[in-house]
């Protein structure tokens, strides 16, 4: 699965946006306030749209306005997210549109439609068509169908018209595209670090994945150990050559039922306990562990990995990234490091903006002069400090 | 196009130009300022950038402090780097010994900035009359306003400075240099160098 293009309108900043072609790695960098959270906000808000509603998925990020919160200042007519998508690297561009409006006090799905084309020619085929709470979807399973005409579909009516009638089709393994951006919605992840919470000991559980903020690295760490002890040796030896001292790593559950994490450091007999160790160390390990995940998430954001990371450092957790990205999901991520910059590539970066209050999205690669410099042998971080990113800088 | 580029050694200077630009010309052509990080990143980075530079009629002004160098040494190791990089027509321009000789040049601009009362006085002291000469203006600066600092000291002064002030040579060729460059016309005009 991989999202080839965004269209927004309406959403928060973004009056009027839209970002295509985008890579399996996307790196986006601003001044604060420009925008890069709300971004990352749309998947929040679509996956929050998909599990409960629209009315639920507004006041998450608007509060009791919800509507007239979310949708953009000044800005009248429907909040709109569009996405494009592959589910596989050849199988066809699929489009997912949503409208949401607002209706005596109370948001309603405006419109929803998913639509592919098979083959490169003809109108597309729209597999999900929704408006209000009611609508009509196809029947049959839509891979086995050569002929549009063939298809069959059924009048269907929603429970409420705030409820997405993809959350219905999402669940059908026959339905190849819509279980793919049902699948992508529900289990994309954003990782927003936070060492303080990934520092102490827990009582012992279990987890897959590391959570958002990071507070389940204990036992996350604890089922790579037991569970994966390969990929568990590889984050160690990633580890070893890049905190100096660093000789190893274990995890242990105490008779207590807690999970303790050991540091080794080789001038030492006794290992430190991870609430000992350095924000560096943590974060670093963190990121091998997010990075290094058996079960890849399908889309993952990540806000400024930069931080606590000692700037040489930053280079090879980009490649990481990308490594991520080559491997499963797509990654998208925010920074203000130019060190984390200058290991990107001129495709990967975009930049946001505000114009008039608000926020455009620009592509690195579409600036005559970056692409000039690029081709000189130039990196990204240097262009952009030296004031080559547009408006990306605050004033 | 024409368009005005600056190539300078660090963010404070950027924020001096932006001060003078507007109170030069009210609608100057499009500036550019490309900011390196020292000296010795701009020292180290210059030919690339004017290599690359896709404007055929953008005026290139390059500026770095002096500080301890020789300042024809200086300005004739840069002027090199640019015919190296196929701009000949760059100017390079040396602020002696720094920008903060320029502001205790004009003590008067000073005193507006900061509201020091008696600074604008102090202009005839011996040490304030020839300030390209003294060795630290940095120190210097702070002695007489301690709350100066490089960039937000450099936003505060610039707009009160006098631009037909004469008493730092390498300001007043400053000025001249941005004057000549943006009053012209002629998209391919290359600036007439000066002696410092």
């Amino acid at each position: 699965m991989k999202i080839e293009s965004i269209r927004l309108k309406n959403f928060k900043a973004f009056r009027n946006a839209e970002i295509s072609e985008l890579p399996k790695m996307c790196v986006f960098v601003g001044a604060n306030g420009t925008g890069k959270t709300t971004l990352f906000n749309v998947f929040s808000f679509l996956k929050d749209s998909l599990t409960d509603n629209v009315h639920v998925a507004l006041t998450k990020q608007g509060g009791g306005r919800g509507f007239q919160e979310v949708r953009s200042r000044g800005a009248d007519g429907p909040i709109e997210i569009e996405l494009k998508f592959r589910e596989k690297g050849d199988s066809p561009l699929v489009t997912y549109s949503l409208s949401i409006n607002e209706e005596n006090g109370r948001p309603i799905v405006e419109r929803e439609v998913l639509q592919y084309r098979r083959g490169s020619k003809g109108q597309p085929w729209k597999f999900l068509d929704f408006s209000r709470g009611k609508g009509r979807a196809v029947t049959n399973e839509p891979d086995k169908v050569t002929d549009g005409s063939a298809l069959q579909r059924e009048e269907h009516e929603l429970k409420s018209p705030d409820i997405l009638a993809l959350k219905g089709l999402a669940q059908f393994e026959k339905f190849p595209a819509s279980k793919a951006l049902g699948d992508l919605l529900e289990n994309w992840h954003v990782s927003d670090f936070h060492i303080q919470q990934a520092r102490p000991e827990r009582e012992s559980g279990y987890a897959e994945h590391l959570s958002r903020e990071g507070e389940n690295l204990a036992h996350v760490t604890e089922y790579l150990y037991r569970r994966h002890p390969d990929i568990f040796k590889t984050i160690i030896e990633k580890l070893k050559q890049r905190v100096p001292g660093i000789t190893g790593v274990d995890s242990k559950v105490t008779e207590e039922g807690r999970v303790l994490r050991r540091f080794q450091d080789g001038a030492f007999q006794d290992p430190f306990l991870a609430r000992h160790v350095s924000d560096g160390t943590i974060k670093m390990f963190a990121y091998l562990v997010l990075l290094h995940d058996p079960k890849p998430h399908p889309l993952l954001c990540v806000e400024e990995p930069e931080n606590q990371l000692y700037p040489r450092l930053l280079a090879e957790l980009a490649e990481e990234f990308r490594d991520y990205a080559r491997k499963g999901g797509q990654v998208f991520i925010s920074t203000h490091s130019p060190d984390f910059l200058n290991a990107c590539e001129l495709e990967e970066v975009f930049w946001l903006q505000k114009a008039d209050g608000y926020t455009i999205i620009k592509r690195a690669s579409e600036d005559q002069q970056i692409k000039a410099y690029m081709e000189d042998g130039d990196k990204l971080g240097h262009l952009w400090r030296q004031g080559f990113f547009g408006g990306a800088d605050p004033l | 196009m024409k368009e005005i580029v600056f190539l300078l050694e660090e963010p404070s200077a950027r924020a001096m130009i932006e001060g003078i630009v507007p109170r030069i010309e009210a609608e100057p052509p499009p500036v550019r300022y490309i900011v390196f990080e020292g000296k010795q990143d701009l020292e180290r980075q210059l030919i690339r950038k004017l290599r690359a530079y896709r404007n055929p009629d953008a005026v290139f002004i390059v500026m770095r402090d002096q500080d301890f160098a020789d300042c024809r040494d200086v300005k004739e190791n840069l002027k090199r780097k640019c015919a190296d990089a196929g701009r000949p027509g760059a100017v390079v321009r040396v602020a002696c010994r720094a920008l903060e000789s320029w502001y205790l040049a004009d003590l008067a601009a000073v005193e507006a900035a900061f509201g020091t009362r008696g600074l604008a006085q102090r202009q005839n002291d011996r040490k304030f009359r020839t300030p390209d000469g003294l060795g630290n203006p940095d120190r210097e600066l702070k002695r007489l306003v301690p709350e100066y600092q490089k960039i937000g000291g450099s936003k505060l002064i610039a707009p009160h400075l006098d631009l037909d002030n004469e008493r730092s040579r390498s300001f007043y060729h400053l000025v001249k240099t941005i004057k000549d460059s943006l009053s012209t016309n002629n998209e391919y005009y290359l600036p007439v160098e000066i002696e410092l």
